[in-house]
């Protein structure tokens, strides 16, 4: 029991970890922008799913219907108001950029809803299912675990079969190639960048229900979804995926085998030693970036 | 030279203000107005609101400066320093947490100005052998004292401990572990944790692998309802959980009936405490802020209250530090007598409470000569 049962909340927890790494992935990988506002996007996400839930009275995972395509509008329209004045500048001023929109938001976020932070309580919220041998698995966690493959699995498909996830593809490989065969890059990155803050703001609101709702709540995640995003390989949307689980795992049994205090230096010791033997990450292309 | 004489009696009446007696009691009074401390801080707000009010209907005018410290020791401190020079306060109420307060306590004998500090529970504030320093609230050690104490009677055999790695929940441990040992219980488990964490399971699995009689736990808002959602899916029964203080205090805690029902927590003040006029304070609270005071208002409440009271019948800042040390009080908070006693000075002897969730409300469970309602034990889903 002891083994099986941070090993599943691990596989778990880590799925909705990947959630956010594969936003933050395909971003850099269409647009070659590292998005320090992803964190503070799950953050309204989060909100979101709470505002749904308490003033709508939306189940959390069913108003993903009404936050996937608000959040896509509202990435698209920031790509094309702010974030592609900077497309093919140097990083630091990309990096400015995004950051400085990411306090925007979380301190608009703390102005408005203050720095209380608000707990998203369900029917559901606190029941598990028992297994054998002493084993549960939350509810909710399983819950957005699922959604969360539901929706890995949607985006690979859009990815590789629809024209125009093959043309984000092809944007993301060689973006002046791309431009001479006809595509439109710029609508491309506007596109990207709008399912990166869609894929971002349902990470938030799965994490909604099993966490709680804080304007700054997005800052801890922020680091963790880079995190998965080098590991996998920046720009892979399989290897965020694997990522995401890896942590969830090794965070889940470093706690559990060693102490909790020793979880992120097991996770980042383990993260230095990817980046030395594949400097790519797991699933990176060689000489990409 | 009527200019001259003009501004010789300006400079009398600005350095004796206290000799025109109309003059309302000049207090200041340092709290965590904005920053991450605000919420608990509008807490003191109202409480001293309150207090300015009784006050003058007692007949006694004050005249309560505001300042804000935005929980930073930094402003904390000039706060103060601006309050004792440029305001000529007669004695400071504030700040509200332990960092803030123990900074101005350092520098409250060099001013002479006496400083009452209402809430905050690091113990090293009235630990220094500070004359100028007054504390009314009940420091960080008793929390774990008084919640032992509380079960004592049912004879728990073993202990684990789940605690936020802060400056708080580490040093509430430690003074924990010393109080259990002294019960003889043994310690099987002890997970410290960083906070802000989505899964807690494997720490609360390795507790519920030990099959603890009590789990101890130590966390802030929010932290404290995840902790329990998740103990209550992995299975974790003990006999009891002893929340001290923070994240299992709040009414939002409570309002979680499913996870925080018959959990058991330790607290400065509660409403249905029989301390005279507790009920009436709380009663009153509700109506004027519309939601439930936190210990923190009565607190403010009560020490804006001493302050003044003492400091009317006071001249002069030195008289007041004397007035506070001779003097006892009895009102919302119990009890109140600034004395020297193991280690601390002017320290209240504030006998803390053990409150228990019975459905969704806060009963006051322990000691049994301040509670109307019993210990549940063991816990029970």
């Amino acid at each position: 029991m002891l083994f099986l049962q941070p090993l599943l909340s691990g596989i778990l927890t880590g799925g909705v970890y990947a959630l956010a790494g594969i936003g933050m992935s395909l971003v850099f990988g269409v647009m070659n922008i590292s998005n320090f506002a992803h964190g503070d996007l799950m953050m309204l996400g989060m909100y979101l799913a709470y505002f749904a839930f308490t003033l709508l009275h939306i189940d959390p995972y069913l108003s993903l219907v009404l936050i996937l395509p608000t959040a896509f509008l509202f990435g698209y329209l920031l790509e094309k108001l702010f974030i592609n004045r900077v497309i093919n500048h140097p990083h630091q001023n990309q990096i400015l950029l995004t950051i400085g929109l990411g306090l925007i938001m979380s301190n608009t976020a703390l102005l408005a809803f203050t720095s209380d932070p608000k707990i998203l309580t369900t029917s559901y919220s606190s029941s598990a299912f028992n297994l054998p041998g002493g084993i549960s698995i939350s509810v909710p966690l399983l819950l957005s675990f699922l959604i969360t493959c539901i929706i890995i699995a949607i985006l690979y498909i859009f990815l590789s079969k629809s024209s125009t996830g093959m043309a984000l593809r092809a944007t993301s490989q060689n973006r002046e190639a791309a431009q001479l065969m006809g595509i439109n890059v710029a609508k491309m990155s506007a596109i990207a960048f709008g399912i990166g803050t869609a894929l971002a703001a349902t990470a938030g609101a799965l994490i909604a229900p099993i966490y709680y709702i804080h304007p700054l709540a997005g800052h801890s995640f922020l680091l963790k979804a880079f995190t998965i995003c080098v590991l996998g390989g920046l720009g892979s949307v399989v290897g965020a995926g694997v990522g995401g689980i890896v942590i969830g795992v090794v965070e889940a049994m470093s706690s559990t085998y060693l102490s909790t205090d020793w979880k992120d230096v097991v996770v980042f010791v383990l993260f230095l030693a990817v980046l030395l033997m594949r400097p790519q990450g797991l699933f990176g292309k060689k000489g990409g970036q | 030279m009527k200019k001259k004489f003009a501004s010789i009696v300006a400079a009398a009446l600005l350095a004796f203000p206290m000799l025109l007696h109309a003059a309302p009691v000049k207090i200041g009074f340092i709290n965590s107005i904005t920053g991450k401390e605000a919420q608990i801080g509008e807490n003191l707000t109202n409480g001293a609101t309150m207090a300015i009010e009784d006050l003058k209907a007692k007949g006694i005018q004050v005249e309560l400066i505001k300042e804000d410290d935005g929980g930073d020791p930094k402003n904390a401190l000039a706060a103060y320093e601006k309050l004792v020079t440029r305001d000529a306060v007669m004695g400071v109420v504030g700040p509200y947490t332990s960092g803030c307060a123990n900074v101005v306590a350092s520098r409250a004998d060099q001013y002479q100005v006496p400083l009452l500090v209402p809430a905050a529970a690091k113990e090293e504030i009235t630990m220094k052998g500070y004359k100028n320093v007054f504390r009314l609230n009940a420091p960080a050690n008793v929390y774990s004292m008084v919640l032992m104490d509380a079960v004592k009677a049912y004879k728990p055999k073993t202990i684990a401990f789940v605690y936020a790695a802060t400056d708080f929940g580490v040093s509430t441990v430690k003074t924990a572990q010393e109080n259990a040992l002294k019960m003889g219980l043994k310690e099987v488990a002890n997970e410290k944790y960083q906070q802000g964490q989505p899964d807690y399971r494997p720490s609360l699995s390795k507790v519920k692998a030990a099959n603890p009689d009590l789990v101890f736990l130590v966390s802030y808002d929010a932290d404290a309802i995840l902790l329990m959602r998740q103990a209550k899916e992995i299975g974790l029964t003990p006999k009891a959980f002893l929340g001290a203080g923070a994240g299992y205090t709040t009414a939002q805690f409570a309002q979680q009936t499913e996870i925080s029902n018959f959990v058991v927590s330790a607290t400065q003040w509660t409403d249905d405490v029989n301390w005279a006029g507790a009920a009436d304070f709380g009663t009153r609270y509700k109506t004027k802020f519309g939601k439930e005071p936190s210990y923190h208002a009565a607190c403010a409440y009560e020490a804006i209250r001493i302050m003044a009271e003492s400091a009317s019948k006071s001249k002069n800042p030195a008289a007041l530090r004397s007035a506070l040390k001779a003097g006892s009080w009895s009102g919302i908070m119990g009890p109140v007598k600034f004395a020297d006693y193991s280690g601390f000075t002017n320290q209240n002897n504030h006998p803390m409470l053990v409150q228990q969730i019975q459905n969704g409300k806060y009963e006051t469970v322990y000691p049994a000569t301040f509670s109307k309602k019993k210990l549940v034990y063991p816990f029970k889903r």
